[in-house]
């Protein structure tokens, strides 16, 4: 292994630790909810205005803003899941055929909404959210890293650890995946379904929003920049197993290195086309993910 | 919360029948409408818009077949639209074809591309389904994009015109439109069309029943992406312009909205709809830019609480005015 590829390496894990951030809270909604959050780009979004203005516009620290880009991330998801997706599992029985297109609908049109929104009120301009840190170029023997990007890279593997560490062992992180695995017998053993999934939609929307926060200084937040990363996260949700949060975690690293040698190796303009591929190929053959349980409903 | 009632599923042969005549009817009638907006309508400018909604009232009647009646929820119309685009633009551009064969290339290489991947994703429904077609479309839009040699990328490619009349095109556009509204009615009113739908309402039930799953679900994708593939190609030629943005996730976005808006697995409300969100879209411009804006509203706002769209609504009142 030379240098570069030592470079590429760890690199690619940052970016999937980004990814991480995201998909773990896709992961989480698909569990609960069983559907796919067309909307979850716009999170990272929001997550990334929310950081960018308060900081800039409001003079704030930016250690206060990072937390305050959580919480408006956290309130979106709160709104969505009450505006929205309660029909999914309060009453509504006699159109349990079209759930998943309503789905599908729904967020998707949130989507829409969203970048149109930011698009006009704010405008279609790029922002550049403020580092965390003003240092150049970090050498570690052959990585070369941007002190912003090591110190954002830290923060992310806490805040994962801490969200891997809730839904293991707190209580509603059990109450979460006991709803998870059976929302009917969760219900049945007293646990309130829909503060779970108000639970996880905040916990999922805060996330990504965190995500889009901890890189705005990077991606220059504008009103279409959540599309490519909710795009990565489908495919980790998939590659890891849909409502896997371990496998979540492992995909999105696996992604982050996977596109990153691949657009050395061998292709960069078809960089962003690896990972669709293999969405692809794991749903038309193996759609239970690399770490998913096998089951089928009928 | 309960003022919704369930889809129009689980209709007898009689009722459907009727119930799709009536909406043939009246969007036939607004055909004739649309006939005579020229007559009014002097601008170029405005007789493009009227185009422009008829490309998209076509690639709205297509997916409305796919999605609507037979419940396979795919995220890829404006993909093939743009890969009957590009058939045709290649064939033109490179090998100097008429356009009159080209689109017929569009059509048969769209429809064939769409066989392929109704025959890929068989096994799949829900979020799964929507998952793997929204990759298929940002896969072949990275492809026409980064294909730079063949495609020329996102500077497009230029291909010949077909007429030199707007006029012209208008009535061309609308006589397509039309040809494709009889053949989806067609198809609706014959055993087709309840075979489609039994598989959107129950499919464990349908191939229970007799159905062949397997083959409808199939020729659902072909046909659907061969209407969007003749929309596209249609296009192409009318805007002597072919680019990857034809098949943007934002484009199916303002398909799947006027599907919405208009009425899922109803004929004429998505592709009357498609006229009114294109042209509102295009005077709301002009007052502020709040188009899309407005149209995601109105798409959840749907969604949630018209699921039957404008067409369910308009039959509300309808029964209601009779009930008077």
């Amino acid at each position: 292994m030379s240098g570069i590829d030592v470079d590429l390496a760890v690199n690619g894990l940052i970016t999937g630790l980004f990814y991480a951030l995201m998909a773990i809270g896709l992961s989480l909604i698909f569990g609960i909810l069983k559907i796919v959050n067309f909307a979850h780009g716009e999170f990272y979004m929001v997550g990334a205005y929310a950081y960018t203005l308060i900081a800039l516009a409001l003079g704030v620290p930016v250690w206060v803003a990072l937390p305050l880009a959580f919480v408006v991330g956290a309130a979106l998801g709160w709104l969505t899941e009450r505006t929205l997706m309660r029909p999914l599992y309060a009453g509504y029985t006699s159109w349990g055929l079209m759930r998943d297109e309503y789905a599908v609908i729904v967020t998707f049109g949130l989507s829409l909404f969203l970048i149109n929104l930011v698009d006009k009120v704010i405008g279609p301009y790029a922002y550049r959210g403020p580092p965390l840190v003003e240092t150049s170029r970090i050498v570690l023997g052959p990585v070369l890293i941007s002190g912003h990007r090591l110190l954002a890279a830290g923060i992310a593997i806490a805040v994962i650890a801490i969200t891997a560490a809730l839904i293991k062992w707190s209580f509603w992180g059990q109450q979460i995946r006991a709803v998870s695995q059976n929302r009917l017998g969760a219900s049945l053993a007293g646990i309130d379904t829909a503060k779970a999934s108000a639970i996880v939609f905040m916990l999922s929307g805060g996330l990504a929003a965190f995500a889009g926060a901890l890189l705005s200084p990077v991606i220059n937040a504008s009103p279409d920049v959540g599309v490519f990363p909710a795009i990565k996260s489908y495919i980790i949700v998939v590659l890891g197993g849909m409502g896997s949060v371990p496998g979540a975690i492992i995909a999105s690293l696996a992604l982050g290195v996977i596109e990153s040698f691949g657009a050395v190796y061998l292709s960069y303009q078809y960089r962003d086309a690896f990972g669709l591929i293999l969405l692809m190929l794991f749903l038309l053959f193996r759609p239970q993910g690399l770490f998913g349980e096998k089951g089928r409903e009928v | 919360m309960t003022t919704q009632s369930p889809p129009p599923s689980r209709a007898s042969a009689q009722l459907s029948n009727t119930k799709t005549t009536v909406e043939f009817r009246v969007a036939l009638a607004a055909m004739a409408i649309v006939a005579l907006l020229p007559l009014g309508v002097g601008n170029a400018y405005w007789l493009g818009v009227l185009i422009v909604s008829m490309y998209f009232a076509i690639l709205a009647g297509g997916w409305n077949l796919l999605a609507g009646y037979a419940g396979q929820f795919s995220l890829a119309p404006a993909t093939f639209a743009m890969i009957g685009a590009y058939t045709t633009g290649l064939l033109n551009h490179y090998y100097g074809v008429p356009p009159l064969l080209g689109i017929v290339a569009a059509i048969v290489v769209s429809g064939l591309v769409g066989l392929l991947l109704g025959r890929a994703v068989l096994r799949l429904a829900g979020p799964y389904l929507a998952l793997t077609t929204l990759s298929f479309a940002e896969i072949m839009r990275l492809v026409a994009a980064n294909s730079i040699d063949i495609t020329r990328g996102d500077l497009g490619l230029g291909v010949a015109g077909l007429l030199d009349s707007r006029v012209g095109w208008y009535y061309l556009f609308l006589g397509a439109l039309t040809v494709l509204l009889v053949l989806f009615y067609l198809l609706l009113r014959s055993k087709a069309g309840l075979f489609l739908q039994a598989i959107r309402d129950d499919e464990v039930a349908a191939r229970r029943a007799g159905v062949d799953v397997v083959f409808w679900k199939t020729a659902a994708f072909a046909l659907s992406a061969a209407a969007s593939g003749f929309a596209g190609a249609l296009y192409a030629h009318f805007a002597e312009l072919v680019t990857p943005e034809l098949g943007l996730i934002a484009q199916t976005g303002l398909i799947l909205s006027m599907v919405v808006i208009g009425g899922m697995g109803t004929l004429a409300g998505p592709i009357i709809a498609a006229f009114l969100v294109y042209v509102l879209s295009e005077w709301l411009r002009d007052v502020g830019g709040y188009q899309l804006v407005v149209f995601a509203a109105l798409v959840v706002i749907f969604a949630r609480f018209f699921r039957e769209g404008l067409w369910g609504l308009a039959m509300a009142a309808v029964r209601r005015w009779r009930q008077a």
